[in-house]
């Protein structure tokens, strides 16, 4: 009704103009629900970015009198330096990535297979579920580190089989070293999966009951239901929950690379421009999987939509 | 072992025959209609049903979340441990006598009492803060008509990914010039705006809430003539109880546990927060023996009872949050919808 009147007394002219200041009033509404989020991306996102980019190709120093801070601009000197010079950074970088090779994975099969099982029906899995998220409560960064030092992070079957002198006999010593080095945190590594879990349970609870009953009129055995209906359901969560490990290993208490940039903030010789530079290349290769892994994000989600 | 051998060999032979009888057995047993019923219990009829399948789950995980829960028992019965109870390799995991002392010992080593209430303001008013500005900025995500916006969202993932360490050293430098270094001001401020401690997927919590909320909501509202700000504050926000509190509780644990940001921007230790007090147990027992006694430079022996004890102390209020929000926390990621 009211659109017909509207045709009658308003001129094409007129009407286009009003849908463009009610279009101009609905963005600035937007935008009045987006303005703190904005704000705060200029100030503690895009402000600190750009200024560490800026001084990732600098030398910073204090200024002769002690009124601030000057910049003296090197090139990609503080680049190289990390690979040329620093003896510490390329090591570390190499060891923190072989060590997320495997842990991620680790961590993301693990949580699978422990909400697979969660998502079972039975009794007291309201009390497992609780236990299994118990960790995300108090993974804090130095209880952490006191309970790892105390020795609490390895499995309680390695040290009572002696099970790294095992493995020293068992495998070259690079790949032992990085295998007692796992299993020496293992436990705290599964203790990085109690958000993983809950997404996986998450996922699970979008597939229909109604597709696994016609399967199994079909005949189809769980093992084939779980490879034909869940695994394709839930692959967008695996990779989502292999970005989210990643993410979270490259920020945990553990990681050495980040002692070792905060180290170089105070040392006088280096300072904030090295640091920043450290900074930026340790982003570079965590975005490196993370992209590859949006990638084979993106192309199975058009591959699942030619199908369709 | 040895007297285990013999009996074992023999037991095999008489197996041997006997096994032949069951053989016949089975086949007997398996045509009759009974055993189709006990299969049926055992097995189940798709698998996962059965009571072998339950067993052998319950095993699993009972297996994993002992293998889980094995630090934090660990934790409580060496914070109840004497010093003498440390060295006896006899006391494994129950302590002869228990110690409470360590508990008091850490009260001090920690400076508990005050580090809690502060810590505990600190963390509820910065998410809270982050709870508020997040929800807003998800209902626009989720709910306005504005240009750009999938841009926008796409920053918002991306500063998910962003490590904070990059962030960190700029933002040093400037809440040093602002002179809030040594205040709680840049644990708070950055929530105010949507940021701070992974506001990002706050924000896509809020969003993928919103989304699932009928749209009929907004246009009636609108109908009675509420603006915007109104329709948010008044319907929408109460309808969003469940993702506010799932925030509320995920943020407040995060800033509890978070220990970068305050090691970083609260050096000087007239403000500590219980996440990173942890480094200054010996020098506070330190200093508190040497006031104690009246000879000065006293040295507290710091045993691992101790700072377990330290440790338990800062993990319990979160802890005891968890004993009661558990299952909002396990349950509230499903109801909010966040995976639709």
């Amino acid at each position: 009704m009211s659109r017909m009147n509207m045709g009658t007394l308003m001129t094409k002219e007129d009407h286009a103009r009003h849908r463009r200041m009610q279009s101009l009033k609905d963005a600035l509404r937007g935008y009045l629900f987006l303005l703190p989020w904005m704000i705060g991306i200029v100030m503690f996102v895009a402000y600190p970015l750009i200024y560490s980019f800026f001084i990732s190709f600098h030398k910073v120093g204090v200024k002769i009198d002690g009124s601030g801070l000057k910049y003296d601009f090197v090139g990609m000197t503080n680049y190289k330096h990390a690979f040329v010079v620093d003896n510490v950074f390329p090591i570390e970088m190499f060891l923190f990535m072989r060590e997320v090779i495997l842990v991620v994975p680790i961590t993301v099969i693990f949580a699978l297979l422990i909400s697979i099982m969660l998502n079972q029906k039975f009794k007291g899995r309201m009390l497992y579920r609780a236990v299994f998220f118990l960790p995300v409560i108090f993974a804090s960064g130095q209880v952490l580190l006191e309970l790892f030092n105390q020795g609490q992070g390895s499995l309680p079957l390695v040290e009572r089989y002696n099970l790294t002198d095992v493995i020293y006999d068992v495998l070259p010593l690079t790949a032992a070293g990085t295998v007692v080095d796992l299993l020496s945190k293992f436990v705290i590594i599964l203790w990085f999966s109690g958000v993983q879990i809950i997404l996986f349970l998450a996922a699970f609870q979008t597939i229909s009951k109604t597709i696994y009953e016609a399967a199994q009129i079909d005949g189809a055995t769980p093992w084939e239901s779980f490879w034909k209906i869940t695994f394709p359901a839930i692959s967008p969560f695996i990779i989502l929950n292999l970005i989210y490990t990643l993410v979270e290993q490259s920020s945990n208490p553990f990681n050495p690379i980040i002692r070792h940039i905060l180290e170089n903030t105070t040392d006088a010789n280096t300072g904030y421009g090295y640091a920043s530079a450290l900074g930026w290349i340790y982003f570079a290769f965590i975005m490196l999987p993370i992209l590859a892994l949006v990638f084979i994000a993106r192309r199975q989600s058009k591959k699942t939509e030619a199908t369709r | 072992m040895n007297d285990g051998q013999i009996p074992t060999s023999e037991k095999s032979k008489v197996g041997h025959s006997s096994l032949k009888r069951l053989d016949d057995w089975r086949i007997r047993l398996r045509t009759s209609e009974g055993m189709q019923k006990s299969r049926m219990l055992i097995f189940g009829r798709h698998f996962n049903d059965g009571w072998l399948f339950k067993l052998a789950i319950y095993i699993i995980l009972s297996a994993a979340a002992l293998l889980y829960l094995n630090p934090v028992v660990y934790m409580l019965t060496t914070s109840l441990k004497h010093g003498t109870d440390l060295v006896n390799p006899m006391i494994q995991w129950i302590p002869s006598k228990l110690e409470w002392s360590n508990y008091a010992s850490a009260i001090i080593g920690l400076h508990y009492w005050k580090s809690l209430i502060q810590t505990g303001w600190i963390s509820i008013a910065a998410s809270l803060l982050q709870m508020g500005s997040c929800a807003i900025a998800g209902y626009g995500f989720a709910r306005m008509r504005i240009p750009g916006k999938s841009v926008f969202f796409f920053i918002v993932l991306l500063t998910f990914l962003i490590p904070p360490q990059t962030l960190s050293i700029p933002l040093y430098v400037l809440y040093s010039k602002l002179g809030w270094l040594n205040t709680p001001l840049p644990l708070l401020v950055p929530g105010l705006f949507a940021q701070g401690l992974k506001g990002a997927i706050f924000i896509i919590i809020f969003r993928q809430f919103f989304a699932t909320l009928p749209k009929e909501l907004e246009e009636s509202a609108r109908m009675d003539g509420a603006g915007p700000l109104k329709t948010f504050w008044r319907i929408m926000l109460p309808l969003a109880r469940p993702a506010l509190l799932i925030v509320f509780l995920f943020s407040f644990v995060w800033h509890w546990n978070d220990y970068y940001e305050p090691a970083l921007y609260l050096k000087n230790g007239d403000f500590t927060l219980l996440a990173q007090s942890m480094q200054f147990l010996q020098g506070n027992l330190n200093s508190a023996a040497a006031t104690g006694s009246s000879m000065g430079g006293s040295y507290f022996s710091l045993n691992e009872s101790i700072t377990m004890a330290a440790a338990f102390l800062i993990i319990a209020p979160p802890l005891i949050v968890y004993m009661f929000a558990q299952r909002y926390f396990v349950e509230g990621i499903e109801r909010t919808g966040i995976v639709e």
